[in-house]
């Protein structure tokens, strides 16, 4: 059939061209036709090569109206942690009235924190915990206070404190998430700035490590204006990185922490040297991604999916659909009714820490629902826990860190509006075993365009840098050495 | 997109038409809900009379915590939107402290006969008001009432004269009641069960024992909330005893075809979908009335459906916190409105002495987390994969369908589990808490259903 129209086509366009006739609407149209389909065409073939990026954007976040005239005080004021025996007298009171509910038999932790188990904690909270050391492990890296937005802003910086001759020292942001804080990288401060120490002789990067709190958590003030996203957290955290003078660096989170530096490098990519993670967040929704799970139990290779992939992802609804379900009630909660949810807990220690605790038992390892101790104590101390836990208590700042729930969710139900912009810079993913839900590299690549390294951990959970420092500070060098190569 | 709508058509098309509705009863529960192994001896069923009481010591530690609770301010402009709005809960607070007496709302309690007496190892609480008087030759009909959550047999004590006293009230004489009005296991008085499982056949299955206990042969039902599943249940396990089944909620649990379908369509043609002109007033623009409503006020739902002992713990040691949770629904359920006020519109319906009331009595009985394991027990499985929701209702139901009411399901959506409703009616005004808050409506409507059952004898018919 192609055979017969085409010579007729070719003699038609023949005929065509040989009857034109010169004319001046032709002298015009004709170069402005050519004009502007080549320029179409530049530009489409450019546009696929540029770099979309999100809008940064303005806030502000103080109370009331910003103010027109001045502008915002820009110093670093540093800053302690303090206590004082009021605050621990009215903990105890507090740790004392507990009213306790027993369990049914048998619960284990599936019905939620197990009482008995929660009374044997509080009982070491009461007399063996020691806030005033724990604040004084705190103060043990320099802590900082800077206003922006109109909102005061907590980071701790800490330097190496020794840099070894040769060796460049890198600045490393490094976002927490809920329910965690900055103290969740208290021990993994140590091994980015100064690994060969601690036995990590991942190459020649040494890092100056900047932790700040997302606003409304722990020591940084809450916002009081609504509508404070990640998008403006990502924004403040920008023009914190400015305003220490670094131009460059690396960002790294997992969490909100993962939400917040994705969204960092799709805002200012020019910034963004590298960008680690080690939870993705990613959409599910599509034809596409349904028929990969169907056939990727079968055929993984043909979706895409490895050995590894398989054995974390199947079976697929017990994992992703049930386990997700009886997980995220939290999530449910606060992002509708975060005053009502955090109400009590900002006014129930007990409360609070057995809220917060359920996390670090479940996120931690799924199997730990099935011990009646949650298996908290396998993986964590005390000490360490109740301090987080502390963080969040001191600085009545649950019902703020409950806020951020329904301040994302509510824009953006399935978090994928800026999916389709994509992450463009340097990306390393470390993906932890006991991780909520698994993400494939393939289904990654659908945002993070940039791969560079993509790990299956041996072992650990959602709290890596809390759980697993040595194992995540291995996987931000090796991923840091890759990049700083290119 | 299209392709996934036809795939989610196609197998709603399969399920619906594999699917088929029984007519069993549900089969009685029994069960041991105490501590430990059950005992060899028989257990005790005296009917032991409770009384509710306080002491100095509860109102005294009741007051420290109202004293130092800690508080966050909320942001600008939020109302209710984020929940309980703490300013305005430092005024409820305050009243709690300053106006509110404990003693004088106890003795309130207390004018009504409560009794409490053991089933299936539970210490089962409950109120039993008989009509002040009779006239000569007449019987009183029993009824139950069954409370929710957050609510409780407080609830009832409004409507309890109105229907054990019509006369007195202005609602005629025809049809007197005496009143079992019972704590679910787990809620206020009633004592919580030790073991899982205990679901809302569970609760049924109690309550059917309770009213045999009390020599009831032959009783109505009444429910919203909880009480609209267990009074259901109850109609499924013991048709031959219910002469007649009351709501004033109805949920569906089995969704097919024919939903997706009205849900779709039913605004542009109503009459092919059964709906009428209020349904369509009351259910439709669906997104907005239906699915994100049901989002943004199930959070409560989810969270104790899976983690209710975590849930639970901090409301169980700060009232406040109890308070806020508990008074964030009495202002959504009663009007989805009330989130754009600053005050949640809570008195406007109710006084605060009667919130207070009932956010006292989950307070002296510790009970928050067991009536939070309900939900648990309930919908651990999912939604619409119990045997009972696989059930339909034979026996005589009224529905009163209030306008507030979180989801609206019309008459057309409930006849397919309740095969016979002998009155469907939309109420003028009023919210979840339809006994609380509407007391005179609810009883009038109750009055008239039993009328209809009563004139028609129509809880015979279904025996033939």
């Amino acid at each position: 059939m192609w055979r017969d129209v085409l010579p007729n086509a070719w003699e038609s366009i023949l005929s065509r061209i040989r009857s034109f006739e010169y004319s001046q609407k032709n002298a015009v149209l004709v170069p402005a036709a050519a004009l502007g389909v080549g320029g179409m065409l530049l530009y489409w073939l450019r546009s696929g090569h540029k770099i979309k990026t999100i809008d940064m954007g303005d806030g502000w976040w103080g109370p009331g109206e910003r103010p027109l005239k001045g502008k915002e005080d820009a110093s670093i004021r540093p800053f302690k942690i303090e206590t004082s025996d009021k605050e621990i007298e009215d903990l105890h009171q507090r740790l004392d009235r507990f009213r306790f509910t027993p369990h049914v038999e048998g619960a284990a932790f599936h019905y939620g924190f197990n009482s008995t188990y929660l009374r044997k904690v509080v009982a070491y909270w009461r007399n063996q915990f020691d806030w005033r050391k724990q604040v004084e492990v705190l103060n043990k890296y320099p802590h900082f206070h800077t206003t922006i937005e109109g909102i005061d802003i907590h980071f701790i910086h800490v330097k190496p404190s020794y840099v070894p001759h040769g060796r460049a020292v890198r600045p490393l942001l490094l976002v927490h998430g809920w329910p965690g804080s900055f103290y969740e990288f208290y021990k993994i401060i140590p091994l980015l700035t100064e690994p060969a120490k601690h036995g990590l002789n991942e190459g020649d990067v040494v890092f100056e490590v900047i932790c700040p709190s997302i606003p409304g958590y722990g020591f940084s003030e809450a916002p009081h204006q609504k509508e404070f996203d990640s998008i403006a957290t990502a924004r403040i955290f920008h023009k914190l990185m400015n305003r220490l003078g670094f131009r460059e660096y690396y960002i790294q989170g997992g969490d909100w922490g993962s939400r917040i530096t994705t969204n960092m490098a799709q805002m200012l990519p020019q910034s963004v040297k590298g960008l680690h993670l080690n939870l993705v967040f990613i959409a599910r929704q599509s034809l596409g991604r349904l028929i990969c799970i169907m056939l990727g139990a079968y055929v993984p290779w043909l979706v895409g999916f490895t050995r590894e992939d398989v054995r974390r992802f199947y079976p697929y609804m017990q994992k992703n659909v049930y386990d997700l379900l009886r997980e995220s009630g939290y999530m449910h909660i606060q992002a509708t009714k975060p005053d009502t949810a955090g109400c009590g807990l900002n006014d129930s220690p007990v409360g609070l820490a057995a809220y917060i605790l359920e996390k670090f038992s479940t996120w931690t390892d799924k199997s730990f629902l099935r011990q009646d101790d949650g298996g908290l104590e396998s993986k964590y101390s005390l000490d360490e826990l109740l301090t987080n836990v502390m963080i969040y208590w001191v600085t009545s700042s649950i019902v703020p860190s409950m806020r951020y729930y329904k301040e994302n969710f509510s824009k953006d139900p399935d978090l994928s509006a800026h999916n389709r912009v994509g992450v463009y810079v340097p990306t390393g993913i470390a993906a932890f075993p006991q991780e909520i839900a698994h993400v494939p590299r393939v289904w990654a690549k659908d945002v993070y365009k940039n791969i560079i390294t993509y790990s299956y951990m041996p072992r650990g959970g959602h709290f890596a840098a809390f759980e697993e420092p040595k194992l995540l500070a291995q996987d931000i060098m090796q991923f840091v050495q890759k990049v700083e190569q290119l | 997109m299209l392709l996934e709508v036809l795939l989610v058509l196609g197998t709603l098309l399969i399920y619906f038409l594999f699917s088929k509705k029984k007519e069993e009863t549900l089969p009685f529960k029994d069960g041991w809900w105490g501590r430990g192994q059950k005992p060899l001896t028989k257990e005790d069923s005296s009917i032991r009379p409770f009384k509710v009481e306080t002491t100095e010591e509860e109102l005294s530690d009741l007051f420290r915590r109202l004293d130092q609770a800690r508080f966050t301010e909320p942001l600008e402009n939020s109302c209710f939107h984020y929940g309980t709005n703490s300013v305005h809960l430092r005024k409820i607070v305050s009243y709690w402290k300053n106006q509110f007496n404990w003693k004088k709302q106890v003795e309130i309690l207390n004018k009504y006969p409560q009794f409490k007496t053991k089933i299936q190892g539970l210490d089962i609480h409950f109120v039993h008001v008989k009509p002040p008087r009779l006239p000569e030759g007449r019987a009183a009909k029993p009824l139950l009432m069954v409370h929710g959550w957050p609510g409780s047999f407080y609830e009832f004590y409004k409507i309890i004269p109105l229907l054990t006293d019509p006369a007195s009230h202005g609602l005629g004489d025809e049809h007197i009641f005496e009143v079992i009005c019972p704590s679910i296991p787990g809620y206020g008085f009633s004592e919580a069960p030790h073991k899982k499982d205990f679901n809302s056949v569970s609760a049924a299955s109690v309550f059917y024992e309770l009213m045999l206990r009390l020599g009831f042969n032959e009783f109505y039902i009444q429910g919203g909330d909880w009480g609209w599943l267990i009074c259901t249940n109850l109609a499924q396990i013991a048709p031959n005893h219910v002469k007649g089944l009351h709501l004033n909620m109805v949920s569906v649990s089995k969704l097919g075809l024919t939903h997706l379908l009205s849900v779709l369509l039913g605004q542009y043609f109503p009459g092919l979908f059964g709906f009428q002109d209020e349904d369509v007033r009351r259910m439709f623009p669906f997104l907005k009335k239906g699915l994100y409503r049901i989002l943004s006020e199930s959070g409560y739902a989810h969270i104790q459906a899976t983690k209710p002992d975590t849930a639970g713990c901090g409301l169980n040691d700060s009232p406040v916190g109890l308070a806020a949770y508990i008074l964030e629904k009495f202002s959504s359920w009663t009007d989805i409105e009330f989130q754009n006020l600053e005050d949640g519109g809570l008195e406007r319906k109710f006084s605060l002495d009667d919130l207070l009331t009932n956010i006292m009595i989950y307070w002296v009985s510790g009970c928050i987390v067991s009536s939070m394991r309900f939900y648990k027990e309930n919908l651990q499985k999912g939604i619409g994969t119990q045997k009972h929701e696989k059930l339909t209702v034979q026996v005589p139901t009224g529905i009163a369908s209030f306008p507030n009411e979180i989801l609206h399901i019309p008459q057309a959506w409930a006849k397919k589990k309740y095969t016979n409703i002998v009155s469907f009616h939309f109420m003028p005004r009023g919210g979840h808490f339809a006994a609380f808050e509407e007391p005179e409506l609810l009883a009038k409507d109750i009055l008239q259903f039993v009328d209809k059952v009563e004139k028609e004898q129509l809880w015979k018919k279904k025996g033939e």
